[in-house]
């Protein structure tokens, strides 16, 4: 009985300094208020907003939220009508609607799968573009240009569903990647 | 606990636990894989806090879990092995040499294992307590890493086929269910 | 209640382009009565056709046959077809006929379009 005792207590308190660790001062910097713990099995969070999807996702991938801090959706809220060189304007009842729920799924916000693993790589930038977060860089480093910006299929490293077959899940791990016209995995 | 007069506790508690949640661990981490992360890390996490567990454990422990009890210099184990391949081997209440050495060797597979996939974590996640330490790693020790980890891990698996191979080979030389005293603790004092 | 079933279910399958003929429309009065139209298909026809602001023209994306999808030319991303005899859906909501409108004359032509112009686009896109 004693050992049941002992050994229970030996493996939470094993268990229980492996998850403090993992807790550690690297992400401690980001303790601010209006963080939430989500459990995603997705990578990332699926879109769960309707409006952001057709209002966003008309023109381009609907980028999950989780994919940027909210300081870089809060940039590009307002500047829309110049939204990388094209114009997205939006009435100022749906701009702020969706500014909100951009800004309360950030990856900088809600732990949910790789999101904090964004954030973490940003140490307090906000870029504009998925593509410049540090994050983006070092999980693509190994793609050769020819597969991407010299793939007439493909084009661009901004077109995600392009290669990533779930993207629109939320869904983007390596057995999930096709580059269209390039042989084998993407990896 | 004891079913004849003859039996005898070898495993405790701590012990078997552990056994079996480091089996379930790592089986996790092996299929979560890339799909699952925040399943396969989290699964990372307890093999190396049950390793550690075991460690201690293996200073401090009972009689049968600690490690002066079954780690044998190599020429001990060689012989134990030749001796299993000519159906001449002693059977053993606690790890028998072999054995022994398979604990070690899956500890030490397993520890590694885990590391490396702390540092990849680190380094392709930006999360985890080395991240700071990988954030300007190069990106040849990002690959590098990649690789140590896929092989790390399976150099484990393969330790466990020949550690499942072993229990049912030394089940059968001695007649005595291995995997049963696993969850029991308990063995005949004496075979007949 | 047989025949009354049928009448309304007849009525319901074809208020769609009923739907998107008053949208349009709708949009139109509006321009109307502040001082627009007459509308002509001609103009629009041109108008969508002429290349403005840093050579841009409507159907650098939407292609030259609004029957058919066209391609967002940066992202890539397919555009359903414009003709309402095709897509009729997409001209039921006069907020979205107004958003579109707003940002796509800016970005092609550098500046919202006028009343006028608007109302002869949609003349010529209605009878698509």
């Amino acid at each position: 009985m004693k050992q049941w005792i002992i050994g229970g207590l030996l493996a939470a308190s094993g268990m229980m300094a492996a998850g403090l660790v993992t807790g550690s001062r690297y992400e401690g910097e980001r303790e601010e208020h209006g963080k939430r713990f989500g459990f995603s099995l997705q990578d990332v969070a699926p879109v769960q907003n309707a409006r952001y999807t057709e209002e966003c996702g008309s023109c381009h991938f609907a980028y999950q939220p989780g994919l940027l801090p909210a300081a870089s959706w809060h940039k590009l809220m307002g500047t829309l009508a110049d939204h990388f060189g094209e114009n997205a304007e939006l009435d100022a009842d749906t701009a702020a609607q969706l500014r909100r729920y951009l800004e309360a799924n950030a990856a900088d916000r809600v732990y949910a799968g790789r999101s904090r693993g964004i954030a973490n790589s940003l140490r307090g930038m906000a870029p504009l573009r998925v593509t410049e977060t540090p994050y983006f860089r070092r999980q693509h480093e190994e793609i050769p240009q020819r597969a991407v910006q010299g793939n007439p299929d493909v084009g661009s490293f901004s077109r995600c569903a392009a290669c990533h077959t779930r993207a629109g899940e939320g869904v983007y791990n390596e057995h999930t990647v096709r580059i269209p016209g390039w042989a084998g995995r993407g990896d | 606990m004891p079913q004849q007069d003859r039996s005898i506790r070898v495993w405790d508690p701590l012990v078997r636990v552990f056994h079996w949640a480091l089996a379930t661990a790592f089986l996790a981490a092996w299929l979560s894989g890339e799909e699952w992360l925040v399943l396969h890390v989290a699964a990372g996490y307890t093999v190396l806090g049950l390793v550690s567990l075991r460690i201690v454990w293996g200073v401090v422990g009972t009689r049968h879990a600690r490690f002066t009890d079954f780690v044998r210099a190599p020429s001990t184990v060689l012989a134990y092995l030749k001796d299993v391949l000519t159906f001449r081997a002693r059977r053993y209440l606690g790890h028998n040499p072999a054995g022994g050495a398979m604990v070690l060797a899956l500890l030490v597979s397993l520890a590694l294992s885990a590391v490396s996939g702390l540092a990849l974590y680190g380094y392709q996640e930006f999360t985890g307590p080395l991240a700071t330490m990988m954030v300007h790693a190069p990106h040849w020790l990002g690959h590098a890493l990649e690789e140590a980890h896929e092989f790390l891990t399976g150099l484990t698996l393969l330790l466990v086929v020949l550690h499942l191979a072993g229990v049912a080979l030394a089940s059968l030389q001695h007649r005595e269910n291995l995997v049963r005293s696993m969850f029991s603790g308990c063995k005949q004092q004496e075979l007949s | 209640m047989k025949p009354f079933v049928l009448v309304t279910a007849l009525l319901a399958a074809t208020a769609s382009p009923v739907l998107q003929a008053e949208t349009v429309t709708e949009v139109q009065n509006r321009y109307r009565t502040g001082g627009a139209g007459p509308f002509h298909f001609e103009r629009g026809e041109r108008l969508w056709n002429s290349r403005q602001f840093q050579e841009r023209r409507c159907s650098d994306c939407h292609g030259a046959d609004l029957k058919q999808p066209g391609m967002h030319r940066r992202t890539r991303q397919p555009i359903e077809p414009m003709a309402p005899s095709v897509a009729q859906h997409r001209y039921t909501d006069p907020a979205k006929v107004e958003k579109w409108l707003l940002r796509n004359c800016k970005w092609t032509w550098g500046r919202a379009c006028t009343a006028q112009e608007k109302g002869d686009l949609l003349e010529y896109l209605k009878r698509l």
